[in-house]
């Protein structure tokens, strides 16, 4: 028995075989992976290799020699979340309070500028933009409670 | 004044520690939370835990009337306020002696006198301690605190004039962007404790943050336990703290900590307290300046009772009893290196925004030499509401080299999955040429940002490892049956003393 898994990162997409006995084809790199006890999977013919790995939904989070990885998991041939190119949608990390909106619909910006301040754990957090573009929607104001998840700011 | 029942006034890691102090030194421990903590590993480490109330910390662990009110309910005699929220509140310390109450700390004037800086300044530039050039302008409003940055000429630093923390603290480098940055530093000031006065200093730019830990007791003795480099900072909060300074030379160490003690004998001072300054140079022309008074026992306490092999927490104890210290300065001594890495809930690559949510994997690491002071627990949340600390890593070895290649061997071994956090970019930071080479000042953050922030490609170990636990799942692993691939019975068992 063998299932097929796509898994994502930063870069994009990645093919995996995941056979029965243990074995992991990656790339056409084939790995041996056991799981070793919760969360713990072992690598390598000796299993000398160990990591973590922690699931939510989709997401896959895994401990690697000191080095994190967020990745998505699909079974392949299910619908994946589409990602967006040219796109950009930015949200608020955890709830906070709107102190200042920097940016409004039309306007320009470039990747890193400031587009809101919001305050959370009495630090101000900047919410900067991660791609050039225009901004199409301003969804906040000063003053808003905001809630993770939910777009304050999209450039296209 | 002596005590047998602590109520610990504080939540997290070190309302942990201070649990356990007071196991050791036979006292009863009563914790407190809010409503967001109600099933905190803190409420657990003490013998009982008492309601304060809400979520939001002025409501609850700020809050000095919800305070008083379980020590009263609980017949509580002592209160340990920890470090942060009313731990420097002279105020605080003044109503638990009102109502009967030991405060774990400095009498209330004293902490009323350290806290404002002015009045800090003053005293010891008379007690012969260097100070560095500073005001707190008549005129507050924004075109005032230019001027007086003017007058010292830039950069400046403005801060604050109510509080630490590196709440409501900005470096000014010119007069163009100063309106912003005052304003920025203002609303902050006034967020963080209600007070929007600003204090302007000259910034000595890229110095090292070195402090000295002192002790006092009613009897008037007065120690100190050394210094501690905390020069990696960012937004001037710590991140990792090391004993003893690679900075120092014996001569300078004999002079910082001799100001220290002076320092702490022209304040009156009583239980545990650092005296924070700023070094300049290096070698033995290297100089110092004085830059507050932490009126409390100090997040990187670790440290020093790692160099030490003295337990600063219950030594607080004795103190507040009204006892003597139990050591003199000639039992105090030093041995090997000691370095402490924060832990925080924050995602560095994204302007170390502090991070919240549930703990799906949280492993400690453990091992000779590696002591853990954490808060939280595997399944855990951590709430909105509070500093995002989750734990202190601290590795003590013969030498600074082994300390450091000791702490990074244990953060190698601590896999907290669900949260983002700061383990990886500790590493980094560790691993840095100058950082291993002890070249560090205030700024090293900022200066090397890019090589401790770039991102590394997904090894093909971690798409194996992410693969083999099975797709569409929602569950945590630790709630999964191991799949086929297990034929060893007691696989299945395996890890769970981790």
């Amino acid at each position: 028995m063998e299932r097929r898994v796509i898994i994502t990162d930063e870069r994009g997409e990645h093919g995996v075989t995941v056979f029965d006995d243990g074995r992991v084809i990656v790339d056409d790199v084939a790995i041996v992976a056991r799981i070793t006890g919760p969360g713990e999977v072992r690598l390598g013919p000796e299993s000398s290799t160990v990591t973590w790995v922690a699931a939510s939904g989709d997401i896959r989070w895994v401990f690697l020699n000191g080095s994190i990885y967020e990745l998505e998991a699909h079974a392949e041939g299910r619908r994946r979340r589409r990602a967006a190119s040219g796109h950009s949608s930015l949200s608020a990390p955890m709830p906070a309070t709107v102190i200042r909106v920097e940016v409004s619909p039309g306007g320009h910006v470039r990747r890193g500028d400031t587009l809101v301040i919001l305050e959370a754990m009495k630090m101000e957090l900047p919410i900067r933009a991660d791609t050039d573009g225009t901004v199409t929607t301003v969804s906040c104001k000063p003053g808003d409670l905001v809630q993770p998840g939910v777009a304050l700011v999209e450039i296209e | 004044m002596t005590f047998r029942r602590v109520l610990i006034a504080n939540r997290g890691e070190i309302a942990i520690r201070i649990a356990r102090a007071c196991r050791e030194a036979d006292l009863e421990s009563i914790a407190v939370y809010s409503d967001a903590d109600r099933d905190a590993p803190h409420t657990r480490a003490a013998d009982r835990a008492v309601r304060i109330g809400p979520a939001p910390s002025a409501q609850s662990y700020l809050s000095v009337d919800a305070i008083i009110e379980a020590a009263r309910a609980t017949s509580a005699q002592a209160v340990h306020p920890g470090y942060g929220f009313l731990s420097e509140n002279a105020t605080f310390a003044s109503a638990c002696e009102r109502a009967g109450l030991v405060f774990i700390g400095p009498p209330a004037s004293v902490i009323e006198r350290l806290g404002s800086k002015v009045a800090a300044r003053e005293l010891m530039a008379s007690a012969g301690v260097p100070v560095v050039p500073g005001v707190t302008a008549t005129d507050q409003s924004d075109g005032g605190i230019l001027a007086a940055a003017g007058q010292l000429g830039f950069p400046v630093l403005v801060k604050a004039s109510a509080g630490g923390g590196g709440k409501g603290m900005r470096a000014i480098r010119d007069r163009e962007s100063a309106k912003e940055l005052i304003s920025a530093a203002r609303r902050e000031a006034v967020a963080a404790f209600g007070d929007g006065t600003l204090y302007v200093e000259r910034l000595i730019d890229k110095p090292r943050h070195v402090e000295v830990q002192v002790f006092g007791d009613t009897h008037g003795n007065i120690v100190h336990l050394f210094e501690r480099e905390c020069s990696i900072q960012r937004r001037h909060q710590k991140i990792v703290e090391e004993s003893p300074s690679p900075a120092l030379t014996e001569p300078v160490r004999a002079r910082m900590t001799e100001a220290a003690v002076a320092a702490a004998r022209a304040a009156g001072y009583v239980n545990a307290g650092t005296i924070e300054f700023l070094l300049e140079g290096s070698g033995d022309d290297a100089r110092f300046y004085f830059l507050e008074v932490n009126t409390r026992l100090q997040v990187e306490h670790p440290v020093t009772e790692a160099l030490t092999g003295l337990d600063l927490v219950g030594a607080q104890f004795t103190v507040a009893a009204g006892g003597r210290l139990p050591w003199t300065q000639r039992d105090i001594t030093r041995r090997g290196h000691a370095i402490e890495c924060r832990i925080y809930a924050e995602d560095p690559a994204g302007g170390f925004l502090p991070q919240a949510g549930t703990l799906l994997l949280y492993r400690e690491p453990a091992g000779p030499g590696v002591r853990i002071d954490s808060g939280v627990i595997e399944g855990g949340t951590v709430p909105v509401h509070y500093d995002p600390l989750l734990a202190k890593l601290t590795a003590t070895a013969q030498s600074r080299d082994a300390a450091i290649a000791r702490a990074l061997a244990a953060l190698k071994r601590f896999p907290i999955l669900g949260i983002r956090t700061n383990v990886p970019f500790l590493i980094r930071l560790l691993d840095h040429a100058d950082m291993r080479s002890g070249h560090v000042h205030t700024r090293f953050i900022e200066d090397h940002a890019v090589e401790l922030l770039t991102a590394r490609e997904t090894p093909v170990e971690a798409l194996a490892a992410a693969a083999a636990i099975g797709a569409g799942s929602d569950t945590q692993p630790s709630a999964r049956t191991p799949t086929s691939t297990v034929s060893d019975p007691w696989a299945t068992i395996r890890g769970w003393g981790r």
